[in-house]
């Protein structure tokens, strides 16, 4: 009867403890949580908005640069997935935007300037992780059909492709400035979209990290925004968008294998 | 109590344990508790149709149903609140609008496209839109609420806007249970377009022998031409396969202005789309004239001259229009043309048109 009583005092704390997702992560005293940091750079430069970046001989300024992570898995060190739910989060840097596909003229349209590059991962089981898996972009499902909601997931953000209106789905990343070589000046929106383009990133960390409740960890990632424009005649085809298929695909490719890497876990 | 006994009650614990996370979790979601019980509501599907899937991300209710139906017709959900979905969908022409490019969005300029009739779409799962570029109903809307030269509207002031009104609170409140937000006015705009079924025309009477219904001599001579004729792309009880083919309108199809010419390949980019729209149905095609994609050809006869005579041909046209010896085009003498239209004649829905579920409310 003594066991009977306990359960049913464990379910009762458990009745509560549900994640407001609705997934069935039971809290206990062995969860922790951890910070994930997505550090921008441009070619080992700290990234900043309205900042000359040199690239061989062009140079780039950056007034936006956005992108969507999702579906963050944290690999344990017995090699197990271990998802973290309703990971969908939006990084950015970006000044005051007028969101496009809006009406401009009203005021609620514009999307304030925004500077986030820190993720906490929370209810992560407590234990040894050596590696993070996660995706650029929003996954067929969310993508397809934009009334789902699951995390940080909006249509009211300006991340929407209501700007290529014969598609209704998530603009994956976007980096938009001008870029310039020589005499010539170009302005530079380059975004990447569509299911065929969303991209899953997988990198190992250095060694280990201890996740649990009672230690404090962090994963910093680098970001090198120059290596997305990897193989991509940026002064011939400085706007890329779903009408660009084939640099669209570069784009992502770069975000999928180049962009990302780890700079440090502790 | 015996040992047996113990286990027996710790595996009943168990069993407790885990229907109370199921349902602390279940709870979150269905909100059962403070909303009242919503009226689950089944397409109703004719013995000629076939069958449809439910929608288990937006299920139908009486509700949502009635709540979508208000949106459609209510003109706050354009930018200058003059324009409504039901300004372009309008029920009596099979919720279409007679114009071939439609000019009155709130930016007064002409549209790229023509505008679609709309019915029969819970069966239409293989893209929206001309040229397929929205999967559900739910996202489609977002398209023609945002676009400028549509309805023009600023997302998070329509929420603003619809949150004056307390009619709309409580019936969001009872749909969603939550407040008023812009994923659930496209869902409850899906849920009301899904029940737009039109199944009830004279053919349809007399596939289903009702009410002695029968088709004339001529009507008869008709559907065997059309399903000699036509039937390899307007298919089966729906008179559409619902896919993507380039009919033969135009001989080349250029890249300009987003690839709007283009059809079905700036969705997929497979060269093989080039020029490809999606088919429109027969039904009530009496009633949704002008035609095709851009609304170029006025009549039902302009569209059988052009199957008959107008095939341009290119690399990606429909190998099934080839029906004169190998040659582009489909051959209708004079006498087959009016026998196809007295068929088509007999698959307008008058029920469905005048239907006052699908009408205004108010």
């Amino acid at each position: 009867m003594k066991k009977f009583l306990t359960s049913l005092t464990l379910a009762i704390g458990l009745f509560s403890s549900c994640s407001k997702e609705g997934d069935l992560i039971a809290t206990t005293d062995s969860q922790g949580k951890t910070t994930l940091t997505f550090d921008a750079t441009f070619n080992g430069t700290d990234f900043a908005l309205n900042k000359d970046f040199t690239l061989g001989t062009k140079t780039f300024n950056f007034n936006k640069f956005r992108y969507w992570v999702s579906n963050v898995i944290l690999v344990n060190a017995a090699g197990e997935d271990v998802k973290v739910a309703g990971s969908y989060y939006l990084i950015e840097e970006t000044g005051a935007i007028n969101l496009v596909g809006v009406n401009n003229e009203v005021s609620t349209t514009i999307y304030p300037a925004t500077k986030r590059e820190d993720v906490s991962l929370k209810e992560i089981p407590a234990g040894d992780y050596k590696a993070i898996k996660f995706g650029v972009g929003v996954d067929q499902k969310y993508n397809d059909n934009l009334s789902l909601q699951s995390g940080e997931l909006s249509q009211l953000n300006g991340m929407t492709n209501v700007s290529w209106m014969w598609l209704t789905s998530y603009i994956f990343t976007s980096a938009t400035g001008t870029v310039k070589d020589g005499a010539t000046s170009k302005t530079l929106k380059v975004e990447t979209g569509l299911n065929s383009n969303y991209k899953t990133v997988s990198l190992s960390f250095p060694q280990t990290i201890k996740i649990g409740s009672s230690k404090s960890s962090s994963i910093v990632l680098n970001v090198d925004l120059a290596k997305a424009f990897n193989g991509v005649d940026i002064i011939a085809t400085p706007s890329v968008g779903a009408a660009q298929a084939t640099a669209m695909a570069t784009v992502a490719n770069n975000y999928a294998t180049n962009v990302f890497s780890v700079k440090s876990v502790n | 109590m015996t040992y047996i006994g113990n286990n027996a009650l710790v595996r009943l614990s168990a069993c407790i344990l885990f229907a109370c996370i199921f349902y602390a979790c279940k709870k979150d979601n269905s909100m059962e508790e403070i909303t009242p019980r919503l009226t689950n509501v089944k397409l109703p599907v004719a013995s000629n149709f076939p069958a449809v899937d439910d929608d288990f991300d937006n299920p139908l209710s009486a509700e949502g149903i009635e709540l979508g139906r208000r949106l459609f017709y209510d003109t706050k959900l354009s930018g200058n609140n003059r324009v409504s979905c039901a300004s372009c969908h309008r029920q009596n022409i099979a919720f279409t609008d007679a114009v071939a490019l439609t000019n009155i969005g709130v930016s007064a300029r002409k549209l790229d496209r023509h505008t679609p009739s709309l019915f029969n779409l819970a069966w239409s799962k293989t893209g929206l839109f001309w040229d397929g570029g929205s999967t559900n109903l739910e996202s489609q809307a977002f398209g023609p609420l945002t676009n400028p030269d549509e309805m023009n509207q600023n997302l998070t002031e329509l929420e603003a806007e619809l949150k004056q009104i307390p009619d709309y609170v409580k019936r969001f409140k009872v749909v969603f249970g939550e407040e008023i937000k812009s994923a659930n006015i496209v869902k409850s705009l899906a849920q009301f377009q899904r029940t737009l079924i039109s199944d009830n025309a004279k053919y349809d009477k007399y596939i289903r022998n009702e009410d002695g219904v029968i088709l004339n001599d001529l009507e008869l001579a008709g559907m065997k031409l059309v399903k000699e004729k036509c039937a390899s792309c307007h298919s089966g009880a729906l008179f559409t396969d619902n896919q993507y083919h380039n009919n033969g309108l135009d001989a080349s199809f250029s890249d300009d202005h987003e690839g709007i010419f283009q059809g079905r390949f700036r969705v997929t980019f497979n060269p093989n789309d080039l020029g490809k729209f999606k088919t429109p149905s027969l039904r009530n095609v009496m009633v949704t004239a002008p035609y095709m994609h851009d609304g170029r050809f006025n009549t039902i006869d302009d569209v059988l001259d052009h199957y008959n005579s107008g095939i341009q041909a290119s690399a990606t046209l429909d190998q099934s229009l080839k029906q004169n010896a190998g040659n582009p085009g489909i051959p209708i003498s004079s006498t087959e043309k009016l026998a196809i239209k007295s068929f088509l004649s007999a698959l307008t829905d008058h029920t469905f048109i005048n239907n006052k579920k699908f009408s205004n409310p108010n």
